[in-house]
């Protein structure tokens, strides 16, 4: 429990000063769900905490239809699990919020500390893949833009530069008739990390056919993962079930799991095969019709524990 | 026999703390804050098994907050243990024999100054080779966890090596049997290590008193237990030791004994000032003792009918560094609830460089009825028979003999199977993928020293003054016990906080025996107490004393009701009357064999592609006798069967193959089951009185945990058709149950019986 100084800015400005100041001891903290953990059992010992809750306007949520949809990054997983719109027209970043921890923990944990985290396992990060999420990012020399893909270099690495920190996530609008759902792959029914998670979205043309589909995985790599091979096996297809079988067994087989105390690799890469199609299948079944009531997503993002 | 018409007894009455603990000023032991207090902090070895060469203190002792540090070579050069077998030091003098054993204390101004000292000792190792694996321990080559076993006391009854405790019990000719019987048939089980998982890590405050005496407040089951413990490793009389229980934050066997006391001990006896310690939740993952794995082979031989001859069990229980709990209650439990008239059973302790073993709510019998209720099924698949006929036709029956040789009185066990198969509609054909599983649990009334004294007030009121904390609500019930023995209401009861200076001796609260033998205790003081203000009565009222009876808090007389004496006019006139104040006591050392039988039934969905087991409902039947607080007593059935299912399922108290450290030690990662992961539990009380317990109640805590593991296993095959022999059953296991890849268990029972001299096949 080593000692340091606690930074509390105001404004994004006085924050990206007190990085720049503060060098390689310096730690920003949002939600601070991971940041407590690491502190306490030493892992992190930083010389200062630069606190974000009180910088105004990070958290924002906004949708419209030409730019899609904006999550400042203090945006909490609660506030995004609760969203209608999010319920709506990204149905799987919604199961990833409401499959994430308990109520406790989702009020504090921010959309950008799960990201900026960088845990295979984090819970949001396989939707926010799936729906092409990319990062706005703000530092000493100014905002870039970079894909979600490029922003995970490792477990707990992102491609952040020192001193900036992320804004905001955008996530394009979906196309009409797109289905999506995330599961998440635990024992238990809450307060636990996934042992595997997965997302699938998915987008019919007329003839439906498939003509965008993403698969994201989670936990079954050092980083968070797209599995292109498995999508390009299904894009310009039918969505039949022997299609999605066969894009399943191929994103199990991109996957590269450890075995842990939670699951053994093996089992992990079985898990990837039945996620993937049952992601796949739900997305299919719901591109057209819409979203599945918001309890009957939460129940399916958590089938495999209750 | 005992009088049904209950006044107080087998009603709700909501727990005589519950408005302090719901409201937050129940006092635990990190509640209480001394003058000058110090927080201690512990240094955890960082190695399995290593000689300590050196510990650096210097750096440490220099920073500016720190007022005391000590290691192994500040204590007495004594050992002490948990059972009859001393094989451990409170801190490590020169080896360490698992990775977290506390090897150095801190006293410091405050916890961050603690905890920074601590990182600043260095310490250096000498390695030694570890054994992790109890099975490689038993092996003559394994390296020794204790080299100098023979010199320690208490040696008598273990095996030496590695091999610390050897229990055994038979009847009849076991080999025999097994040549007659039709059917042999036997199996190998794994049951894995499980956290107590008690709200409460383990927290004390130690006290000079200004006469030097030692006062500890402690989160204990057992205050005398801590005394005799601190008594020995300090080599301190006990009456130079005072311990304050305060309220329990949950302990089901974990803080039955001597724990962390002696640490803030000795260091206020150093510094002269209060010192705290509280551990943290990965310290009481990684310092205090859960219970470790258990392997168990069961063999039986079965007669056509299905009836049972013959049984062998072998079961090896990991016991971690030191012996402390040990198998414990495990042995008399291989033959489960049932008559076997010929048996062999054993169990080993073996040593190992993990954490030592603890206790948890009867140790080791939930690893038995795993192994013995699993077998059960499938001696029933077998041979064909329905499972519940199986046991139906084995069940013990009053008047036989249990595995003590205690004759079995009349109990409820019938009427538990009966009332569990109506409630689940047994035998049901169910939809693909669904199943139903059958247990039997079966423990007995917890016995041991047990006391009470009841004195009455001015006011009419009663004072209750026992040496039992406090567990699972167990005040409300001695309380109800002593209103229905008085004739009084629950509010006339005050339960006094126990401290050891102030009430009498008593045996730990653990292994179901509060509310039997307590119980028993406060119902004969209370008895005696009611003699005596009946007595009063009949001397003032000039009236033979079986003219009076003792209701609502007075003494009437019974063919003129409104003529009497209340409590407050008896206690005013005991003031001045020959006998004096009244105060009724009584005192026991032990109760007879009285048996606790359950059956509990699983419902289980098996998702085929994951393997993930779902309980959609549990039920269970247990004969309590009479319910003395029936609200608790669903409270008690609830929380073992919730425990049960995580033990079943998802508890998974995981060790480094190497280092045999604990892996898992949060509850992030040890998943203990939450509301979300529990189904609806119904409970059947069945009534069968205790021909000794208060009132015809018997021990309730216990069995309901028993039971989950094996009848959700046994579910899991009724609906999927396969057998998962390994706890938990995780979906892993499962499916690859279910792809045919279950690693096979196996138990080298052949060389155990030639070490013994046994010949058998
Ligand atoms: C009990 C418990 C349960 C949990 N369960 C889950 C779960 O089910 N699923 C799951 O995915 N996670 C879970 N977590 C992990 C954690 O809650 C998430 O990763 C959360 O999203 C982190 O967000 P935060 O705002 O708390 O991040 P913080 O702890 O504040 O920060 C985390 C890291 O991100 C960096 N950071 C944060 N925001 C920014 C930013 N805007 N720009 C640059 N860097 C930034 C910080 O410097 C730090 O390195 C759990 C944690 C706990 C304690």
């Amino acid at each position: 429990m080593a000692r340091f100084n606690y930074l509390e800015p105001h404004s994004l400005d006085e924050a990206l000063r007190m990085l720049a100041d503060g060098g390689d001891g310096v730690r920003l903290v949002a939600g601070s769900t991971d940041f407590l953990i690491r502190w306490r059992t030493g892992f992190w010992r930083p010389d200062a905490v630069v606190c974000m809750q009180h910088v105004p306007g990070l958290d924002a949520i906004s949708f419209n239809d030409a730019d899609g949809l904006s999550l400042g990054a203090m945006a909490t997983v609660q506030a995004i699990e609760q969203h209608d719109v999010i319920r709506q027209r990204y149905p799987a970043l919604a199961a990833g919020a409401t499959a994430f921890a308990g109520v406790q923990v989702r009020n504090l944990a921010t959309i950008g500390g799960n990201a900026c985290n960088a845990s295979p396992a984090g819970d949001t990060l396989p939707a926010l893949l799936a729906y092409d999420a990319q990062c706005r990012i703000v530092g000493p020399a100014g905002e870039r833009w970079l894909p979600l893909t490029e922003f995970f270099q490792g477990p707990g690495r992102t491609a952040l530069q020192p001193g900036e920190i992320l804004t905001e996530l955008r996530l394009p609008p979906p196309p009409p008739r797109t289905g999506g759902l995330y599961i998440k792959h635990s024992p238990r029914g809450a307060m636990d990390i996934s042992a595997i998670g997965a997302a699938a979205v998915v987008s019919l043309a007329d003839d439906g056919a498939c003509r965008r589909v993403s698969i994201a995985l989670g936990a079954v790599a050092p980083v968070p993962m797209r599995a292109n091979a498995a999508e390009g096996r299904l894009i310009g297809q039918q969505p039949t079930a022997a299609n999605i079988a066969e894009a399943a067994r191929i994103a199990a087989q991109s996957t590269n799991p450890i075995s842990d105390v939670r699951s053994g690799a093996g089992y992990r890469r079985d898990m990837v095969q039945v996620l993937t199609q049952r992601t796949l299948q739900h997305a299919v079944a719901t591109a057209a019709g819409g979203p599945a009531p918001f309890g009957e997503l939460r129940r399916l993002a958590l089938q495999t524990a209750i | 026999m005992t009088s049904r018409n209950f006044k107080v007894l087998g009603q709700n009455h909501p727990r005589v703390d519950a408005y302090d603990k719901v409201t937050g000023r129940a006092a635990y032991a990190a509640d209480v804050y001394l003058p000058g207090m110090l927080a201690c902090k512990l240094l955890p070895s960082a190695r399995s098994h290593a000689r300590i060469l050196r510990i650096d203190t210097g750096p440490a002792a220099a920073l500016p907050g720190v007022r005391c540090i000590i290691t192994g070579a500040d204590f007495p050069d004594v050992r002490f243990g948990s059972g009859a077998l001393r094989d451990r030091y409170v801190m490590p003098r020169d080896t360490v024999n698992f990775v977290g054993e506390p090897i150095a204390a801190v006293a410091a101004v405050d916890e961050a100054t603690a905890q920074e000292a601590i990182e600043l000792i260095t310490v250096e190792y000498e390695d030694l080779p570890a054994v992790v694996n109890p099975i490689t321990s038993m092996q003559p080559d394994a390296s020794t966890v204790h080299p100098d076993l023979e010199d320690y006391q208490g040696y008598g009854f273990t095996m030496g090596h590695n091999v610390s405790t050897l229990l055994d019990a038979d009847r009849g000719d076991v080999d025999q049997a097994f040549q007659d019987a039709d059917h042999v048939i036997e199996d190998v089980y794994r049951s894995q290590g499980i956290n107590q998982g008690f709200l409460e890590p383990m927290a004390c405050v130690a006290d000079v008193e200004p006469n030097g005496r030692l006062v500890i407040y402690a989160s204990t089951q057992g205050p005398y237990q801590i005394r005799a413990g601190l008594a020995a490793v300090l080599e301190l009389p006990v009456s130079r030791i005072r311990v304050v229980a305060m309220e329990l934050g949950g302990g089901f066997g974990a803080k039955l004994r001597l724990a962390f006391e002696a640490f803030p001990a000795l260091l206020a006896m150093r510094t002269g000032r209060p010192v705290k310690l509280v551990n943290t939740r990965e310290e009481a993952f990684t310092m205090n003792g859960p219970r470790l794995p258990v392997t168990n082979y069961i063999r039986s031989g079965v007669m056509n009918d299905g009836t049972i001859t013959a049984r062998e069990a072998y079961t090896i229980f990991d016991v971690g560094a030191y012996l402390g709990a040990g198998p414990n209650s495990g042995i008399g439990h291989g033959i489960g609830a049932y008559r076997v008239p010929n048996f062999r059973l054993r169990s080993y302790g073996v040593y190992t460089n993990k954490i030592y073993v603890g206790s948890y709510r009867a140790s080791g019998v939930a690893d038995m009825t795993f192994a013995v209720e699993s077998h059960m099924d499938h001696i029933a698949h077998r041979l064909g028979i329905d499972p519940y006929d199986l046991r139906l036709r084995n069940a013990l029956r009053e008047g036989d003999v249990s595995v003590s040789g205690a004759v079995v009185p009349s109990n409820g066990l019938l009427e538990t199977l009966q009332a569990v198969k109506d409630a689940v509609a047994w035998p049901r054909q169910l939809e693909d993928g669904h199943g139903i599983g059958l247990a039997l649990c079966e423990w007995r009334s917890g016995s041991g020293p047990s006391t009470a004294a009841i004195s009455v007030n001015d006011d009419g009121t009663v004072s209750l003054l026992t040496g039992s904390t406090d567990i699972s609500g167990s005040d409300t019930s001695l309380a109800a016990i002593a209103a229905e023995a008085l004739g009084i209401g629950m509010q006339q009861v005050i339960v006094a906080k126990r401290d050891t200076d102030m009430a009498p001796y008593t045996g730990q609260s653990g292994g179901s025996r509060v509310v039997y033998s307590q119980g028993t205790a406060v119902q004969r003081a209370a008895n005696e107490t009611r003699d005596k203000l009946i007595a009063l009565a009949a001397e003032r009222l000039g009236l033979p004393q079986d003219a009076l009876g003792c209701e609502d808090g007075r003494v009437y007389v019974l063919d003129n009701e409104p003529q009497g004496l209340t409590f407050t006019q008896l206690a005013a006139a005991s003031i001045t009357s020959r006998g004096g104040p009244i105060i009724g006591t009584a005192a026991l050392s032990s109760m007879p064999y009285t048996p606790v039988f359950a059956a509990q039934a699983a419902e289980v969905k098996v998702d085929r592609e994951t393997g993930q087991v779902r309980v959609l409902r549990y039920v269970q039947a247990q004969d309590v006798g009479t319910a003395i607080n029936p609200m608790a007593v669903e409270g008690q059935l609830e929380g073992g069967v919730v425990q049960g299912i995580g033990r079943a399922l998802t508890e998974d108290q995981q060790f480094d193959p190497d280092t045999g450290a604990v892996r898992n030690p949060s509850f992030a990662a040890y998943l203990m089951p939450l509301a979300i992961d529990t189904p609806q539990i119904e409970n059947i009380l069945i009534d069968v009185p205790a021909p000794d317990g208060p009132f015809g109640a018997r021990a309730v805590a216990e069995p309901p945990g028993f039971g989950p593991p094996a009848a959700i296993a046994n579910a899991v095959y009724d609906a999927v058709g396969v057998r998962v022999k390994e706890l938990p059953l995780s979906g892993e296991r499962v499916l690859a149950a279910l792809k045919g890849q279950s690693p096979a268990l196996t138990m080298d029972v052949a060389s155990l019986r030639r070490a013994e001299g046994i010949a058998a096949d």
